[in-house]
């Protein structure tokens, strides 16, 4: 991939709350090249979890352009969103969002049939993935039966299905003590680095920037200078 | 391939349990109220569809088969004398009163034929000889004439209209819409036991066709030959007998009121519970569509659940149906339940099912996907 894996320029989002318009964010321009880690930090409500969201391609921007893995993203075509979320874009989330009713091994499958991937070699790639995150001997445990560092590491491996560019994570060592964070964060490095892949992380945890190239400061809906 | 569908399904298993009770009921619900209505109607017409007819001669604008006036029996020579009927004979109906052992009476419809044999009715008979029937005072009656008139056998005597009657013989499956009991006596012993109104005077005229007979010709003639009475062909007529007992009376409205609610039952309950699960399951359905899911893929998921539960539904609603035949049976009622009904039923409660979901589809359309980034 030639350019950046994330371009945001001038982002402006409005929601209308009753007769008021309120503007939450400002004008924000990112940008994160391929295999590059940034860290996203904020207090809460600066309008973190909307720029994310954006950059996910989940919401549309009120003005501005955003870019993935160059390709341009038109709120106005759903189908289009749906379609570069798929080949692009890999998400981890504070709560895991794993599929409860789904083991391990067919959250991950799961994840690679939405890509169009099936059968034996969805089978494959998401037991290598499980392996890549340290799960090969919890493949086939429900997430109930599993612990929070566990969890994280299934959602990690399902957000590296289909080898995204892009891995957007919000929040993603807050529900996780001390100890299991380290190892999680770590296990982000690595795969950002042998991967190449872009890597933008959401967090109110100063240790994440143990990992990162460099840390964006949302406030008020700006960057921070 | 992952189904998420009937993993999320059958993960809660109480709730599954309850949508499927639900259409279950529906769908038992539906099969029996249909399935007596059915019964209902068999015996409106059974007579009609037991007697070896082609055609029936009727007295003027019938309205059905126990509604009936009588009209002179020597029309039925008219009718013998037409080209291509093989074989015409008068038949009586009539309601007459039957003296009980109690000092009560009752009623029988009198179904009175020259030869009952010819014309294959009775056609179950469990006791006795019908051509008894030609030997005297005698009668036979339907078994089920036991639950109004009280036990007796074989060789017991009542009194038809004051007569004394012997019983020579009983038959099975011999019923009426009306549930009044049927009882068989010979023609002219039944024009004996209510002289005022039968003698010289039948109810129907039952014709044979010669083989390959043009069953309209020789109609069209009959009605010329017989101006006063209306010809049907053995089909229309129970057609037209069954149509009066639907249309005319509240029992089709109240059998299709009894469908209707069923029905929604059915959808009110599927739609709630998928409704339900869809608000639980919101989270999963918004990482669906973050990970790359289209709203097409979560409605291929709400509506593979629907289309599961109305199946599941169906076999659970149907089994107690088909068990409750004998129970019926035993209240000397009919439950019909045939194929067709059943894949009638089946594609119906998919249908609402479906239907039910759609509450779902909407819901789901209208998710905001960046609900998986709250906490």
């Amino acid at each position: 991939m030639v350019g950046p894996a994330i371009l945001a320029e001038g982002i402006t989002k409005d929601f209308r709350e009753g007769q008021e318009t309120l503007r939450i964010l400002r004008g924000i321009s990112l940008s994160v090249a391929p295999g590059e880690i940034v860290g996203i930090e904020g207090p809460s409500g600066s309008g973190k979890t909307t720029f994310i969201s954006i950059l996910g391609c989940l919401l549309g921007a009120t003005s501005g352009q955003v870019q993935i893995a160059g390709k341009e993203v038109n709120p106005k075509r759903p189908s289009r969103l749906a379609d570069i979320r798929r080949k692009h874009l890999g998400f981890v989330f504070q709560q895991f969002n794993l599929f409860p009713s789904l083991s391990a091994q067919e959250n991950v499958e799961y994840a690679l049939n939405l890509k169009g991937i099936s059968g034996v070699a969805a089978r494959k790639e998401a037991a290598d993935l499980l392996d890549r995150v340290g799960l090969e001997d919890r493949k086939h445990f429900l997430p109930r039966d599993m612990s929070g560092g566990q969890k994280q590491r299934i959602a990690i491996a399902r957000a590296l299905c289909g080898k995204p560019d892009v891995i957007l994570a919000d929040e993603p060592t807050a529900s996780l003590d001390a100890l299991v964070a380290d190892q999680v964060l770590t296990l982000f490095q690595k795969l950002a680095r042998e991967d190449g892949r872009a890597l933008l992380i959401v967090t109110h945890d100063s240790k994440v920037r143990r990992i990162t190239d460099r840390v964006a400061r949302i406030e008020a809906g700006m960057l921070a200078a | 391939m992952i189904d998420l569908a009937w993993k999320m399904l059958f993960h809660d298993k109480l709730r599954f349990f309850i949508t499927l009770s639900g259409v279950a009921f529906s769908v038992t619900l539906v099969l029996v109220q249909t399935g007596l209505f059915g019964g209902l109607l068999e015996n409106a017409t059974i007579t009609i569809e037991h007697m070896g007819a082609d055609i029936w001669v009727t007295s003027r604008n019938s309205p059905n088969l126990d509604f009936v006036h009588q009209f002179s029996e020597s029309n039925v020579e008219r009718v013998r004398a037409v080209r291509g009927v093989r074989r015409a004979d008068n038949l009586i109906l009539s309601f007459m009163q039957v003296a009980l052992p109690t000092g009560a009476e009752e009623t029988t419809v009198v179904y009175a034929l020259e030869d009952f044999a010819a014309w294959g009715v009775p056609w179950h008979v469990s006791a006795g000889d019908l051509a008894d029937l030609k030997r005297g005072p005698n009668v036979i009656f339907d078994e089920f004439a036991r639950k109004r008139f009280g036990a007796f056998e074989v060789g017991d005597y009542r009194e038809i209209n004051g007569q004394r009657m012997k019983i020579v013989g009983t038959t099975r499956e011999a019923k009426s819409f009306t549930t009044t009991p049927l009882a068989f006596v010979d023609y002219q012993r039944a024009q004996q036991l209510q002289p005022d109104l039968l003698r010289g005077r039948a109810s129907y005229i039952l014709v044979k066709l010669e083989p390959g007979a043009d069953r309209a010709a020789v109609m069209t003639e009959l009605r010329r030959v017989l101006p006063h009475n209306d010809v049907y062909a053995a089909a229309d007529w129970a057609a037209r007998s069954r149509d009066y007992w639907v249309k005319n009376t509240g029992i089709g409205f109240n059998a299709f009121l009894t469908v209707f609610l069923g029905c929604l039952v059915g959808v009110v309950v599927v739609a709630q519970t998928l409704y339900t699960s869809t608000m639980e399951h919101l989270r999963e359905f918004g990482t669906v569509k973050a990970i790359g899911g289209s709203n097409w893929d979560i409605y291929k998921i709400l509506g593979k659940q629907a289309a599961l539960s109305a199946i599941f539904g169906f076999v659970l609603g149907y089994l107690p149906a088909r068990a409750l035949e004998p129970v019926i049976a035993s209240a000397d009622l009919k439950l019909i339940i045939p194929s067709e009904l059943s894949l009638i039923v089946l594609a119906g409660t998919v249908l609402l099912c479906l239907l039910a979901a759609v509450v779902s589809f909407r819901k789901v359309a209208s998710i905001d996907p960046a609900l998986v980034f709250r906490v």
